[in-house]
């Protein structure tokens, strides 16, 4: 910390401490992880479908596994992580030029309403399928 | 000392280059309505000269005593103690983050400096035909009267918004990993240069400025800055507005081709 | 062999300027400083640019330096000062009276003073009280002391000063009658030294007595505070004056986006310990109100007080003391090497280091003549270089 603070040399990781911070911080910080989340997945998903090429019974037993509400708290997971980021990606993609900047706060809230409506109704589609 | 003095402890970050830093306690007695930078006045006169800190003004229109407070960026000349003793007590006080720090509270401006300087902002411009002049809402029922002046007068001037604390700087992302970023303080400088000057040729110097390197592509949309300036100068919505102008240039020259 | 070097302690708008002043005339100027630059009185001063309206009845030789300063002080750092006039405003029948005492008063002393029909001054400044009566218009400024003493501090260095701030001055030190350098404690590495000097100026404001107290002498300097009021909105482009003899709480400065209500004036023993009356505060507030009623609706921003190096004179009420300024040369107490400036205000520091320059090259045989008045600052950004 001594050093760093002779230095003034940077800390690329500050945006994860968010006290003190605002509504843009906050969706700043969540599109990152977000980011980093679905890049992940990206690869988790080539693998996934990998099994593919090793046969069909390789590929049903892994189709079993994956109705384990464990995965599909997984698959939650992912799909919140692209309404949100989707999502706010409008909203970057709009204030990034010069539009709507003033109302930033309010296109991320009413995005986010959005993203849970969609949520929601992802997960009712979901039940009603089984 | 007013009747209404209170005692209250703030937790000091003390550090010089090459030692440890800490955070050392301190106990104060202050008149109600006192703002930290009082406390630290007090401290200094009767406890220790050695601590370090910037200030001058103290009525919020130098710039010099921007500092973290309970963990926040803000002016402590306006800050007032009995607020950041409610939020956190004993109250923090910390230097800014991503300039270097010299001694305690006192943080290295001269790379700030140099990129206002880049951004070539002249302090004072054309005044609004209108006052007050606030940077915080209108308290009712106040609302804004025209100002006529004689036309040859012209406008009336005034000192930019823009007092050049730091604040923005410190809360930036960007700037916390990127050496290289002009920061969102030049880069409203620059927006507020291409609105008043008149001449051309720094205009366009000023826009490539904000395209090339350490420039507006570096923001990455946090909105700190503007949540966080105490001048309401909105650094965000400046760095957005060039880059709306730098996109639209664009556009209209792929069109013209 | 090498120019004389100059110790100069504080780095307010007296030091800054005489360590600019030096500079130019080819001395090895070191400016020592205990806080930040205009950390002092400076910083908190009302941040007029005095046309010298507000002394030309009662104080017609500070009237006088104020326009002359003003006007060159235009000339040398312009791109750090609002420049928009002030106006001098009859609110009852005493101000009117005192009108052509006023008018008078600006020619003698030569400021350009114009009486403006009411009705334009309204139109100018729509929050001014709408029963003002009558309105004169003066060649007043505004500025920002940190700026200010930041610029005079960068053209020095840009000539070779040096400028140590947080550098506090601990003793004095002397070889027998004669000053020949300063102790200091450098409170970015805790290391005391000695900085030797062939004159050391005094410029540290109502802390001057604190210094030539530690060569055992008194300078005549009382520590002199004013309460100002800063509040949340500009309410004015001009500053605005009441058209009468100085009083407290007659101007309402103009500056950036706020608006500051001043001054009062009562002597405190220390400098470093000045508790803010509540009453002060009250009566800026009910005085500003009267020049521009909206101050009632309005928050306060911030509150400010902090001590005038008045040099006193043998006169009872502290507003009657001269505020023009003092150069003491302590050869006169039997110390050489020794310079006091002390006194005077902001708009003057140009001034005053011309007068402290002028001491100090004399005793140092230097002939440089001083420049001063037509060299344009560099910006006040290249301090910190």
């Amino acid at each position: 910390m001594a050093e760093e603070m002779a230095s003034g040399r940077r800390r690329p990781t500050r945006w994860l401490d968010l006290r003190g911070r605002h509504e843009g911080a906050w969706a700043y910080a969540l599109n990152r992880l977000t980011g980093i989340g679905l890049v992940a997945y990206l690869y988790v998903h080539l693998g996934v479908l990998s099994l593919l090429a090793h046969g069909p019974s390789t590929w049903n037993s892994f189709l079993a596994t994956s109705k384990a509400p464990f995965f599909t708290a997984l698959d939650a997971l992912v799909l919140l992580g692209v309404l949100f980021h989707s999502l706010n990606g409008i909203r970057l993609g709009l204030t990034g030029v010069g539009a709507a900047v003033r109302w930033h706060q309010l296109l991320l809230r009413s995005l986010m309403a959005l993203a849970v409506v969609l949520f929601l109704v992802a997960g009712l589609l979901w039940s009603i399928r089984g | 000392m007013t009747e209404e003095a209170a005692s209250i402890d703030l937790e000091v970050l003390r550090y010089r280059p090459g030692e440890q830093a800490r955070l050392e306690n301190f106990s104060v007695v202050v008149a109600a309505g006192a703002k930290v930078l009082d406390a630290l006045d007090t401290i200094w006169a009767t406890q220790d000269h050695s601590l370090m800190f910037r200030r001058a003004c103290h009525h919020s229109s130098c710039g010099a005593c921007a500092m973290r407070i309970n963990g926040r960026e803000r002016l402590a000349c306006i800050t007032a103690m009995a607020d950041a003793a409610q939020e956190h007590h004993p109250i923090r006080v910390e230097p800014l983050h991503n300039l270097p720090v010299v001694g305690d509270l006192v943080v290295d401006v001269a790379g700030f400096f140099a990129r206002m300087t880049a951004s070539d902002l002249v302090i004072t411009r054309t005044a609004e035909p209108e006052l007050p002049v606030s940077v915080d809402r209108l308290p009712p029922p106040l609302r804004l009267r025209q100002v006529v002046v004689a036309e040859d007068l012209g406008r009336f001037t005034r000192f930019e918004s823009c007092i050049e604390c730091g604040i923005c700087v410190s809360v930036c992302p960007s700037m916390a990993a990127d050496d290289g970023f002009l920061g969102p303080a030049a880069l409203a400088g620059i927006h507020r240069t291409r609105e008043a000057t008149r001449d051309p040729m720094e205009s366009a110097h000023l826009l490539a400025l904000a395209d090339g390197d350490g420039g507006v592509w570096r923001c990455h949309s946090s909105f700190e800055c503007t949540a966080s300036c105490p001048q309401a100068v909105d650094p965000a919505g400046r760095i957005m507005s060039l880059r709306g102008q730098i996109v639209s240039r664009r556009w209209g020259r792929l069109w013209r081709r | 062999m090498s120019a004389p070097h100059v110790v100069v302690i504080g780095a307010g708008s007296t030091g800054s300027a005489t360590a600019h002043d030096l500079a130019l005339r080819g001395l090895r100027v070191t400016v020592v400083e205990r806080g930040e630059v205009a950390s002092g009185t400076s910083g908190r001063n009302h941040c007029l640019l005095h046309s010298g309206g507000r002394y030309c009845v009662t104080d017609q030789e500070s009237a006088r330096e104020c326009i002359a300063e003003a006007r060159i002080l235009d000339r040398i750092m312009p791109d750090i000062l609002e420049r928009n006039g002030g106006l001098f405003v009859a609110l009852n029948e005493p101000d009117l009276a005192f009108k052509d005492r006023f008018m008078e008063g600006c020619e003698v002393c030569g400021i350009p003073a114009r009486e403006i029909p009411i009705q334009t001054a309204l139109k100018m400044e729509p929050f001014l009280n709408p029963a003002a009566l009558a309105a004169v218009e003066v060649p007043d400024g505004v500025f920002e002391p940190f700026h200010f003493c930041l610029a005079f501090l960068a053209t020095a260095k840009a000539n070779g000063a040096v400028v140590r701030t947080y550098t506090e001055v601990m003793e004095l030190v002397t070889e027998g009658r004669t000053v020949t350098g300063v102790r200091v404690r450098d409170y970015r590495s805790g290391v005391s030294a000695t900085i030797g000097a062939d004159i050391v100026v005094n410029a540290a404001g109502p802390w001057a007595g604190k210094i030539a107290a530690m060569a055992a002498l008194a300078v005549p300097v009382t520590p002199t505070p004013g309460v100002m009021v800063t509040m949340d909105c500009r309410l004015n482009n001009m500053v605005l004056n009441r058209l009468n003899r100085p009083s407290d709480g007659d101007i309402i400065v103009p500056q950036r986006a706020t608006s500051i209500i001043g001054t009062t004036s009562w002597v405190v023993e220390d400098p470093d310990r000045i508790p803010i009356p509540p009453q002060h505060v009250a009566q800026m507030l009910a005085s500003g109100q009267e020049l521009v009623p909206a101050v009632g609706q309005v928050r306060v921003r911030a509150t400010v007080a902090v001590a005038r190096p008045l040099v006193t004179k043998a006169k009872a009420d502290s507003r009657d003391v001269s505020r023009t300024f003092e150069c003491f040369d302590h050869s006169a107490d039997g110390l050489e090497g020794l310079v006091t400036i002390s006194g005077g205000k902001t708009t003057s520091s140009r001034a005053m280091a011309q007068r402290a320059a002028d001491v100090v090259c004399s005793k140092l045989a230097v002939p440089a003549p001083c420049t001063t008045q037509a060299t344009p600052l560099v910006s006040y950004r290249s301090f910190y270089r």
